[in-house]
Parts: structure tokens; C-alpha cells; sequence
């Protein structure tokens, strides 16, 4: 059987790779990191809520990490926020032994899937765990909204008011979704926010829409079994979290989905998505994200955000303030 | 080596336990289920729900809140009587399936979810025994919009039975019904182009008997839906239900 390489050791390859090319680690670096796959054993895994390393998050670089970079100022500026939330999850029924299981077909998604992570608040980290590499203009945008929290005057958003928040925000909060495929698109169904987001194989069946739209225009195509889905042209700048990292309206995310099943009854989707905003950040950053497969979730909980939105009763933005235009 | 696993609860491992049973038992009948999939629209837009025959058939009680939503309406004051017309509000079951745009079926997973191209809603009817989901916050215990539907197959045809519903919304853009309300509806293709929703209303408090309402879709090509956020229109004074 082919083993598939797990999520994190492709993250330390990866980060052990990253800094080797940047002169910042040598070989001992290498060498450690395989040491330290060699006790970990084979076997791919899913990332777990507990007790795994975070791929993006905001925790201390661990036993192998390199030497911090040097900061820059707008490093500066994000770094003296306060800290973003503590994230949890919510809890979830452990997939039966004899539950069906995801195509073997691996360019087949089909099926229910729910985050394996923890809401990540505020994404600090690139994947390999690497400081986001914001520009000043980047980090000011970052400084204001977190800022905004701290000053009990937090900005209007778009899932504040009931709108899609975009692919990123999206798929990272902790519910399920389910994946529908077409040979000429395949939709993402989510329980939340009435999501929906659209990957079209074939453009030519599915031009851009005559407006656009918040979730953007997503294009896919299939690299090997690894589905990589450019999405642009959205209908306003997003928020990539819950504490604001921006995206401009004309930034890009791209996206790297592949279906991995080390026949362990523990399949699960990994999508790797890139940042590529000029506006924002110094050069294009990745984070990763798995998501488990759950039949047992198939069945979503009513979300009707409209009700309490639109009631005139309550102030329709619950307080929140617009964020100043820039 | 230890593979990490993540903690769950007393209940996840029940649920687990029951999930096995519902789960396995449903991959061969779901196997066999008709199929009901595609993109769909109503064959003639309406906006009542209209009895098979005669009237509806109201309770004194129901006839009055009946009224007083004419009256509301003539008046223009939607948020007092239909939520859906003044914040968007899902129009919940049955009346998602009067929205004049059209709808997706997908089966899955011993689920059928309608993917409503109005405002990206959802309704979903399960044709499998799912456990009951870990649900700290007592969640499923408050009547939703689109309520809770149990289905199963009777030959060819999809009988759902759907309650749980919440009261704050209406069967159509005027008649009301109570928290009581059952609805079960019979899904079936009646050709290979044409879907049919027979629907029956049992709500004791606002109607004497039980009635029944028709509706005729008529499959349309594959497509992806727009991306439609009622809450824009409702902004820009547009209509909540076009009709495209």
C-alpha cells in the first residue's frame, strides 16, 4: 500500500525545507526532523482538536522550530495585539465502525465533512510556522479591526449582517458540510451561512456571473488527485477570520483539495490554501486545513441567521460599527 | 504507537453506538432509493397554497388569525404577521416549496436535501435513523423554520413527515397554522420531467380536518445557482421573491 504523507509531516518537511533555503537552518535541523519522524512512526493522521500541533496556529514554535526571524515593523505591529480568542470546537459523535465510507475513487469528494481542528480565531502562522507576512498596510488593517474588539466597537463584517464571509472564513468555522460533484462542477453545501461555494471545472458551462459575488468565482482543475481551485473576482474585500486578517477585494486564494484515506477508517480532506494579495502581504502564505469525514452529520442544523438580523426590534447590527474606509 | 484521538463524551460514544446501526442499516436502502435528483421549478408560480378541493377548510381560530393577517398585510405591516416578506426569514415547510425560483435535489448519505436557489435555503429530509446529536444547548428541542422531516419509501414515492415547526411562519404568503402542525407530503415523478409534492396540512387548532395541496414541478437544466442574498434585496427595496 502507498503511504500517504500526513499533514504534519509535510509541514515539517516543508518548514524544514523553507528555512533551509533561506540559510536559516542546516542539515542538524533535517536530520532532527527525521529522527523525529522515525519515533513517530508511519501511518498518516487526521490532525486532531487536542493534543496535535496546531498547522497555522499561534502556539510557540516547538523542539525543532528554527530561530526566530527577524521582525519587521509591521511584524511589529501585528505581534503587539492582544492575543486572539482561545479556540474550541464543538463536540461531535466518533464515526462507527461500520459507517459507509468516502469513494475509493480519490478525485471523487462526495460526502459529509466536518473540521478536525479547532476555530483558529486569528491566523498568525503560515503553515509552516512562519510569522503571516503582512506589509504595513496589511498589518494597519489588522491592528484596526482587532483593536476594534478591544475597544468594545467592532466593525460590521459580513457574517455579522447574514452575508456570505467568503471561502476561507467559510470553511474554517466548525461545522459540517457536504461536497455534490459533477464532471463540470462541484458545490460545497454548508450548514452554516446558508454557504455555498461553487467550483467549476469547466468555465465554459459556467462563465462568471453577471454580478459578483461574495463567495468570488472559483475555477478547479485536477493536478494528479489533488484538486487546485483558484478562487478571485470577489464582490468585496473579505475577512479570512474571525479577527479580520484581510483579503482584498482583489486578492486570490488558492486552494490545493485532496482526499486522503490511509485505510485507517479515518479519511479526511486536506485543503491547502494559499494567500496571494499583493495589497496586504509581502508574498503569497499558505495555511492548511483538515476536515474528517462524519455520514453521521449529513443531517444539518436549521440556520436562519434572518430572523434575528432583520427584526426591528433589536438593533439590526447588534452594535457593531462600520469600519472606516480606507 | 498510540494514535491521539480526540476526547469525546458519554453521549458522542451512545450516539456512536446508535449511529452504527442507523448508518450501516442505511446503505442499502439508500442504494435502492428512487431518484429524485436534478433541478427543479414550480410547472405554475403561485403564491397560495390552494386546497385539492374546496376551501381551506379553518377552525374559528384559524379563520380569525387568517383575518387578522389579510388585515396586516393591507396595512403593510409584514414584520407582524410574515417575517419571511420583512427580514428574509426562511418561509420555512411547506412554503420553500412555493418559492417561484427553482430548487436542486440532492441525495446523500440517506439524506435528501432541496438546495432552494431563494437565498441559498435549505431543507433537508432524512430517510434514515441518525442518533440524536450531541446537543449541549438543547437546540433541537426549539421549533425551526423547516422543522424536523422523517422520510421513507413507499415504492417510488418519498412520504416525509415533517413537524417541529415553528409558528412564525405561514403555509403561504397568508395562512397561518400552530406549532402543532403536521406535514406530510408524498414526493414522486410523475415522468421523468415532472416532480410532484402532494402535501397534507393536519393542524387540529386552525383547521377542522386534514387537506391536501398539489404542486407540479418541472426539471430544468443543470445548472449552479447565483448566488442570491435576500437580505440585499430587502435593502434595495426588491421584490423577496422574484421571479427570474
Amino acid at each position: 500500500m502507498i503511504r500517504c504523507i500526513s499533514v504534519w509531516e509535510r509541514i515539517y518537511i516543508m518548514r524544514t525545507e523553507f528555512h533551509r533555503r533561506r540559510g536559516l537552518k542546516g542539515l542538524a535541523m533535517v536530520a532532527a526532523a527525521a529522527l523525529a519522524f522515525a519515533a513517530g512512526g508511519a501511518g498518516a493522521q487526521a490532525p486532531q482538536a487536542q493534543g496535535a500541533p496546531q498547522a497555522s496556529g499561534s502556539q510557540a514554535p516547538g523542539a525543532f522550530a528554527p530561530p526566530p526571524m527577524p521582525m519587521t515593523p509591521a511584524d511589529k505591529l501585528v505581534s503587539e495585539l492582544p492575543a486572539p480568542t482561545v479556540p474550541g470546537m464543538r463536540p461531535v459523535s466518533p464515526v462507527p465502525a461500520d459507517a459507509p465510507m468516502p469513494a475509493a475513487d480519490p478525485r471523487d469528494l462526495r460526502g459529509s465533512w466536518y473540521h478536525n481542528q479547532a476555530l483558529e480565531f486569528r491566523m498568525q502562522r503560515d503553515m509552516y510556522g512562519v510569522l503571516v507576512p503582512y506589509n504595513m498596510a496589511g498589518a494597519k488593517v489588522l491592528a484596526r479591526r482587532v483593536n476594534s474588539l478591544k475597544d468594545g466597537t467592532p466593525y460590521i463584517n459580513a457574517s455579522a449582517i447574514c452575508r456570505p464571509p467568503g471561502p476561507q472564513w467559510q470553511r474554517d468555522l466548525n461545522f459540517p458540510f457536504q461536497i455534490f460533484q459533477s464532471p463540470d462542477w462541484i458545490e460545497f453545501v454548508f450548514e452554516e451561512y446558508h454557504g455555498r461555494w461553487q467550483v467549476i471545472m469547466d468555465p465554459a458551462k459556467a462563465p462568471p456571473p453577471r454580478q459578483k459575488e461574495y463567495m468570488g468565482y472559483s475555477v478547479g482543475h485536477w493536478s494528479g488527485d489533488t484538486l487546485v481551485v483558484e478562487s478571485g473576482d470577489f464582490k468585496q474585500a473579505l475577512w479570512l477570520d474571525v479577527d479580520g486578517t484581510p483579503l482584498s477585494a482583489n486578492g486570490k486564494l488558492i486552494q490545493r483539495i485532496r482526499k486522503v484515506d490511509n485505510a485507517d477508517h479515518a479519511p479526511f480532506l486536506e485543503i491547502e490554501t494559499t494567500v496571494v494579495d499583493p495589497t496586504y502581504y509581502t508574498r503569497p502564505w499558505t495555511v492548511v486545513r483538515a476536515f474528517g469525514w462524519h455520514p453521521g452529520l449529513t443531517s444539518f442544523n436549521e440556520y436562519n441567521c434572518e430572523e434575528q438580523v432583520g427584526d426591528p426590534s433589536v438593533h439590526a447590527d447588534a452594535g457593531l460599527v462600520p469600519e472606516p474606509k480606507e | 504507537m498510540m494514535k491521539s484521538r480526540p476526547c469525546h463524551g458519554t453521549a458522542a460514544v451512545v450516539a456512536g453506538a446508535l449511529l452504527a446501526v442507523g448508518l450501516a442499516a442505511s446503505a442499502a436502502a439508500q442504494a435502492a432509493a428512487p431518484d429524485l435528483q436534478g433541478v427543479w421549478k414550480l410547472a405554475a408560480p403561485t403564491k397560495t397554497l390552494k386546497p385539492v378541493s374546496g376551501s381551506v377548510p379553518f377552525t374559528a381560530q384559524g379563520r380569525k388569525q387568517y383575518e387578522e393577517n389579510k388585515r396586516l398585510q393591507a396595512k403593510g405591516s409584514y414584520d407582524d404577521y410574515d417575517i419571511t416578506l420583512s427580514r428574509c426569514n426562511s418561509p420555512g415547510v411547506p412554503r420553500l416549496m412555493l418559492t417561484p425560483e427553482r430548487f436542486k435535489i440532492w441525495q446523500q448519505l440517506g439524506v435528501v436535501t432541496f438546495d432552494f436557489e431563494w437565498n441559498r435555503a435549505l431543507r433537508q429530509i432524512v430517510t434514515i435513523e441518525l442518533p440524536p446529536k450531541v446537543d449541549f444547548l438543547g437546540q433541537e428541542l426549539v421549533p425551526t423554520m423547516t422543522g424536523t422531516s422523517k422520510g421513507h419509501w413507499e415504492g417510488d414515492i418519498l412520504v416525509a413527515e415533517t413537524t417541529n415547526l415553528s409558528d412564525r411562519t405561514l403555509l403561504d404568503d397568508l395562512v397561518p397554522h400552530t406549532q402543532d402542525m403536521k406535514v406530510t407530503e408524498r414526493l414522486r415523478l410523475l415522468d421523468p420531467d415532472t416532480l410532484e409534492d402532494r402535501i397534507t396540512i393536519d393542524d387540529p387548532v386552525y383547521f377542522t380536518r386534514p387537506w391536501d395541496a398539489v404542486l407540479t414541478y418541472k426539471r430544468q437544466p443543470a445548472a449552479l445557482f447565483p448566488e442570491d442574498a435576500c437580505l440585499d434585496r430587502l435593502e434595495a427595496h426588491q421584490a423577496i421573491f422574484p421571479s427570474r
